[in-house]
Parts: structure tokens; C-alpha cells; sequence
């Protein structure tokens, strides 16, 4: 036994330590491109998407508001009479490997323009080779703070800051008179920022926030932090949360029979495909978003209609944030008379501008500050506005009914 | 900290640490009879796993249906990686067979990237829970126990009274007496490596309804079938068994008490603590 016994040791050691070398690798897939060229030389703009990997549901939509963006700008003639040729790469929502896409897309594929990546993770070390080598990048998938506060003058945000993503939850909770507030979240840049802020904005009206606990990206099993809270019995719970672990919390929450009066998260509850993939367990549940569909605003209706027509389903914010983004490079390339990167910085900077997502303003560091954030809840299968008041399609439906009265 | 809380962390534990065992029970097979540390063991229950969530994807298929489709498959695999790989490396030193199979490991993480890429799947057929005197009991986690109990048993069953069950456990005691008393060696290896693969196979088909799982998580469930044959004890059985329980209730606990990352940690630590301290496991022989 004491010859087995150290060659375990053996065997245990090396597996630790090729463990940490051997990462699942990273594919880099071939480009995909938009359009086909045009006698005239294309404006080719190059991103990283999360096309497969955590995130993965959310990097489609945004690729299909690039694609569709593109078709329609092309259709009228381009920008400054170029056709608008995407080079996307699959990052696998992985940071470290969209930094190399971006240095690829950057150098070797000389790509004219880029546009940002999906998540905030992700568009951090992203827009830090955009700002290295002077190419202006709209952030059009990522909202957290970090990426204003690092000094860089080639960031652009068309999201509300991630701060600001779950007011809606706690204005209506107050509004019904709840008292406390449970609130988990993946342990990333976004996700910590939604939740500091709501938790902030909690405190300031007078709710009391009895459990807080995060969680890391790669979590399977969520079982035992909803076991943690259950006994707790808060009104509301809070979920800085992408699309994987939303689902799961939910998927989870009805195995352990529990549900709060309120529940809340950010990204997942927007996703269209959400009540595809819960079904009815979706219904009632709160989520963040930047736009929907039913939003009165230039250009909205027209936009929800074609993305219906050409995909089969309604929008959600993460398209409609790929198609506006869009829509700002082309008004700043306009408003600049040129495709100077330089240029273009300056009018993203300065510029006033109206998309599908509303109002466009930055800040001096870049941070979006002209339009709000809205609350959606799914109700008989559908996502309506519920928060703030003046663009509500419908009054919230609290408090959410225990599993086993549905 | 009431005792329901706990009872309800007890019981998941254990739960899910059933459908370990019925994996680790099967590490330990391949350890018992060909000395051989499967590095890729985590792996093929992914395979299964995904067996399971194809299925489930293209069909609707019920995964307790597919594990009709995974263990026999799941069998093939781990006879064909004896036949032509693993048979190279059974007695020479241990350092051959773990770079052998990790290379294996490798393949299958790779394989299950491009084909189905990073993305994290789920085969969400047993939703919701049962009521027992205040405790929740995942219909999944609940149907998987029952269903890793009834596989272990058939196994061991198969161990304990059948020709070629005999003639395992015989190899495992002694290969060069089996080969002298008539046992076609070789046939039994296969014969290991195979059932080994299809229980991992089994295991992973159950796992994918209660868990969440990408390609790449399979060294991580090698680790938790590792852990529990050492602390239960390495060669026995029933070993896997009383491993497990350690294992289960540990995961469960820790990502109670400090949170879910800490889990892993603890079961890396308590493998340590037992190799240090009573490298024959629970059951298995004292130092």
C-alpha cells in the first residue's frame, strides 16, 4: 500500500500541476463577414464576440444587431459610399483571448474600424488594446464602471452604467411595501457593479439588505447559496447575473420549492430566449434591460419589426445595443467627414445623437449618460415594461405566487 | 443554524455523492485490476453526459432512456481505449499511463469543444422538488440517486456472482495467478476498462439533469472520483461508497458554510489530509 500510496502522491502532484497548465484551448473560428464588396474599397470594422462559451446567448443577439445594422446601411449605400464589412472572431467569452483577436484584428487584419465585445469582462482588456493603438471602440455590450475609471479616451458606452440596472427592482418593492433584500451575483466586473449599486440605492430607501454573497463564473450548482437564503425568508431577491446562472437560479429555486415576493436579475430575464428555455418557470420574474421592443422612440418600431422579419423573434436590449452602436459610428463618421480614427474619436466624444436606444451623451471618460435603464417582467409569456412610469407598458405583478400554486 | 437547514444540506450531499460513487467505483475498478490511474475517467463521464443531452436536444429524449444508448456506448469507448492504448501501459511505472491518458483526456476535452463548443449545457427533464417532512428533494437529484443505486448494485452483483465478475476481482487480487489458473487476462481488461467507462458514462448521463457541465469540467469530476477512492479506499468497492458520503457531504457543506468555490478546495484538502495521514482510505488496508 505505501508504494501505491506515493505514487498517488506522485500522480496527484503532476495532476495538479498539468491541471493548471492544461486550460480547455481557445477557438479562434474563421472570420464571418458581413457583406460583399463593392467596387469601391469596403470600411471593414473588426470585433470579438462571444459567440460560444458563458455568455454565449447574449454574443449572438449582438452579432445578429451588427448584421442586421450592416444589411440595412449597405442596402442605402454604405458610409461615405463604402460598404460596411464586418470581420468578427469567436472569443468564447474569454477575456485574454479577445485581447488577441483584437491585436489580430488591429495588426495583421488592418480591419479600418472596431466595435466593442460582448460583457464587461470581456471589453475591459479589449478596449485596452483599442486605446493602445488609438482606435475609438464602442463599448456595445458592457456597462461596468471599470471601464470608465482607467483614464482612456477611446471607450465609448451605449449602455446605462451597470449601477443604475436594478433601481427599477427596489422603487417597486418599496412601492409595496417589502423590507428585505437578498442579493447574489457572479463574482466579475459587471455583475459586483449592479449589485454595489443596488445595494446602495436599497439602503437609501430604507430596505434592509439581510444576505449578500457571490459566486464564481464557472458555478454548476447553486443549490446550496438558495438553501442559505430560504430560511432568511427576504421579500426580494437580487441577481447580478448573466443568462447561465439566471436560468439556474431559477431552475433551482423551483426544486427547492422557494420562491421571494420579488424576484430580480440583470441580463438573463432580458434574453428572449429566457421563457424558451424556463417556460412557464419564467413567468413573473423581474429583469434589467436597456430597451425593449415596446419602446416609443426613432426609429424603435421599425427596427423591432425588421429584426422580427429577419430572425423569426422580438429583440432583445443586447441586439438593439449592436444595431445603435452601429447607427453611432455611422452618425460620428458623418458628423466627422471622415473615417479617421482620430476623427471619429472626437466626434463620439462631443456629439449629441439619437439611436433606437434614445438619447446618446458621454461623459468626459466615455460613460453613457443620456438615457435611463427600464425594469421588464415576464407576463403570460411576453417581456413588458414595468419601471419607470413613463415608459411602463403595464403595472408589475407582485408578489410572485409559490411554486405550487401556478 | 437549525438542524432542517442541515438535514436539507445533508441530504443533497449525499444525493448527488451517489452518482459520484457510481463513477469512482468504476476509477477504482481500473485501479484494482490494471494499476492504472484513468486520467480521463473525468472525461468520459462528460461523454456520457452529452450522450444524454444530445438525445435530449434532438429528441426530447428522456435521459433515463438515454442511458440505454450511453452505457453500451460508453462500453465500446472504454474497450477500444484498453485494446489499442492503455493495454501499453498496465505495469510499467505509473508515470507512463498518467501521460498516456491525460493525452486521452486531452483529445476528449478538445473533441467536446469542437463539436459542441464551450457552451454549458443542461438536460432539465426532472424539474421541481418533493416535499419530505420539511426537507426538498430535487426530483432530479432524487431520480439519479435511485438510479445510480440500482447500477452500483447490478455491478456489484455482477462482481460478486458472475463468471467474469469473479474473474475480475480475481486479476485485481493477482494477474499472474488468474493467468495461471486459466483467466484470459486480457479479455478481463477489456472487460474492466469497458464497464469502468460505461459507469462513468452512466454517471455523467445522470449528472447532466442535476448539474450544468461544458466540455472542459471533466478533470474536475476526475478529482472528486480520485478524492473518494482514496478516502474510502483505494481497491474496495464498497469503498467508493463511504468515499462518496465523505465527498458529498463535504461539497455540499463547504459551499454552505464559506461559499461555492471553497468546495473543491475542501476535497482537495481532505485527499491530501488522507494520503498524509491513512493512504489506504477508510476501508482499505491500514499504513
Amino acid at each position: 500500500m505505501a508504494t501505491i500510496a506515493r505514487s498517488m502522491l506522485l500522480v496527484l502532484s503532476l495532476t495538479l500541476a498539468l491541471g493548471l497548465t492544461a486550460c480547455a484551448t481557445r477557438t479562434g473560428a474563421p472570420p464571418s463577414e458581413g457583406t460583399q464588396a463593392q467596387p469601391q474599397e469596403p470600411l471593414r470594422i473588426g470585433a470579438s464576440i462571444s459567440l460560444t462559451g458563458r455568455y454565449d446567448r447574449t454574443g449572438k443577439e449582438m452579432q445578429n444587431g451588427y448584421e442586421l445594422w450592416a444589411e440595412q446601411v449597405n442596402a442605402t449605400g454604405g458610409i461615405t459610399g463604402r460598404q460596411v464589412q464586418f470581420v468578427i472572431y469567436d472569443d468564447t467569452s474569454d477575456p485574454e483571448t479577445s485581447r488577441n483577436l483584437y491585436e489580430k484584428l488591429i495588426t495583421e487584419d488592418r480591419v479600418d474600424l472596431v466595435m466593442g465585445p460582448y460583457s464587461s469582462p470581456v471589453t475591459l482588456p479589449a478596449s485596452t488594446v483599442a486605446e493602445k493603438y488609438g482606435y475609438p471602440m464602442i463599448a456595445s455590450g458592457a456597462s461596468a464602471s471599470d471601464l470608465y475609471t482607467r483614464g482612456y479616451s477611446n471607450i465609448f458606452g451605449v449602455y446605462t452604467a451597470a449601477q443604475l440596472y436594478l433601481d427599477g427592482a427596489i422603487d417597486i418593492a418599496v412601492r409595496n411595501g417589502y423590507r428585505t433584500v437578498a442579493i447574489v451575483n457572479e463574482n466579475s466586473a459587471f455583475a459586483k457593479d449592479t449589485v454595489a449599486g443596488a445595494k446602495r440605492k436599497a439602503e437609501q430607501a430604507g430596505l434592509q439588505v439581510i444576505f449578500e454573497e457571490e459566486y464564481p463564473n464557472t458555478v454548476r450548482d447553486l443549490a446550496p447559496v438558495l438553501t442559505k437564503i430560504r430560511p432568511l425568508n427576504p421579500d426580494v431577491l437580487l441577481g447580478g447575473t448573466y443568462g447561465e446562472d439566471s436560468t439556474l437560479l431559477i431552475r433551482q429555486m423551483k426544486d427547492l420549492n422557494w420562491t421571494p415576493r420579488i424576484v430580480a436579475f440583470t441580463v438573463g430575464p432580458a434574453l428572449p430566449d429566457f421563457y424558451q428555455t424556463l417556460g412557464e418557470d419564467a413567468e413573473w420574474v423581474m429583469g434589467a434591460t436597456q430597451w425593449e421592443p415596446g419602446l416609443r422612440g426613432e426609429g424603435v418600431a421599425e427596427f423591432a419589426a425588421a429584426y422580427k422579419t429577419k430572425y423569426g423573434y422580438d429583440s432583445g436590449y443586447h441586439a438593439a445595443g449592436g444595431y445603435a452602436a452601429g447607427q453611432l459610428l455611422k452618425q460620428a463618421i458623418e458628423r466627422a467627414g471622415s473615417v479617421d480614427n482620430g476623427k471619429i474619436r472626437e466626434a463620439l466624444a462631443t456629439m449629441d445623437a439619437n439611436t433606437i436606444y434614445g438619447a446618446y451623451k458621454v461623459d468626459a471618460t466615455g460613460s453613457q449618460v443620456g438615457k435611463p435603464s427600464y425594469m421588464i417582467q415576464w407576463l403570460r409569456g411576453e417581456r413588458k415594461i414595468v419601471w419607470p412610469d413613463a415608459a411602463a407598458e403595464t403595472a408589475a405583478v407582485v408578489p410572485l405566487p409559490e411554486w405550487g400554486r401556478r | 443554524m437549525d438542524y432542517q437547514t442541515l438535514l436539507q444540506l445533508a441530504v443533497g450531499g449525499l444525493l448527488l455523492g451517489a452518482v459520484y460513487a457510481l463513477a469512482a467505483a468504476g476509477l477504482n475498478l481500473i485501479f484494482g485490476v490494471m494499476r492504472v490511474v484513468n486520467f480521463a475517467h473525468g472525461d468520459l463521464m462528460i461523454l456520457g453526459a452529452y450522450t444524454a443531452f444530445w438525445l435530449y436536444d434532438r429528441g426530447g429524449v428522456n435521459p433515463l432512456l438515454s442511458l440505454t444508448i450511453s452505457i453500451p456506448l460508453l462500453f465500446v469507448v472504454g474497450w477500444i481505449l484498453q485494446r489499442f492504448l492503455v493495454y501499453r501501459v498496465v505495469g510499467q511505472p505509473p508515470l507512463m499511463s498518467l501521460i498516456l491518458l491525460w493525452g486521452v483526456s486531452l483529445v476528449i476535452i478538445n473533441a467536446g469543444l469542437f463539436f459542441w463548443t464551450s457552451n454549458v449545457r443542461s438536460v432539465p427533464y426532472f424539474s421541481g422538488g418533493i416535499d419530505l417532512a420539511g426537507i426538498q428533494i430535487s426530483r432530479s437529484r432524487g431520480i439519479a440517486f435511485v438510479t445510480a443505486l440500482v447500477l452500483s448494485i447490478g455491478v456489484w452483483l455482477f462482481l460478486q456472482r458472475s463468471r467474469w465478475g469473479k474473474a475480475i476481482r480475481a486479476t485485481a487480487q493477482s494477474a499472474e495467478m488468474a493467468l495461471v489458473c486459466g483467466i484470459n487476462v486480457n479479455r478481463v481488461r477489456l472487460l474492466t476498462f469497458g464497464l469502468a467507462a460505461a459507469m462513468a458514462g452512466a454517471a455523467g448521463n445522470l449528472l447532466i439533469t442535476i448539474l450544468a457541465l461544458s466540455p472542459g469540467v471533466g478533470p474536475s469530476f476526475l478529482l472528486k472520483a480520485f478524492a473518494i477512492i482514496v478516502i474510502g479506499g483505494l481497491g474496495s468497492f464498497s469503498g467508493a461508497f463511504i468515499g462518496a458520503l465523505v465527498v458529498g457531504l463535504l461539497e455540499s457543506f463547504s459551499a454552505f458554510f464559506i461559499n461555492a468555490q471553497a468546495a473543491d478546495a475542501v476535497i482537495y484538502f481532505a485527499l491530501i489530509l488522507f494520503l498524509l495521514v491513512r493512504p489506504g482510505g477508510i476501508l482499505g488496508q491500514r499504513e
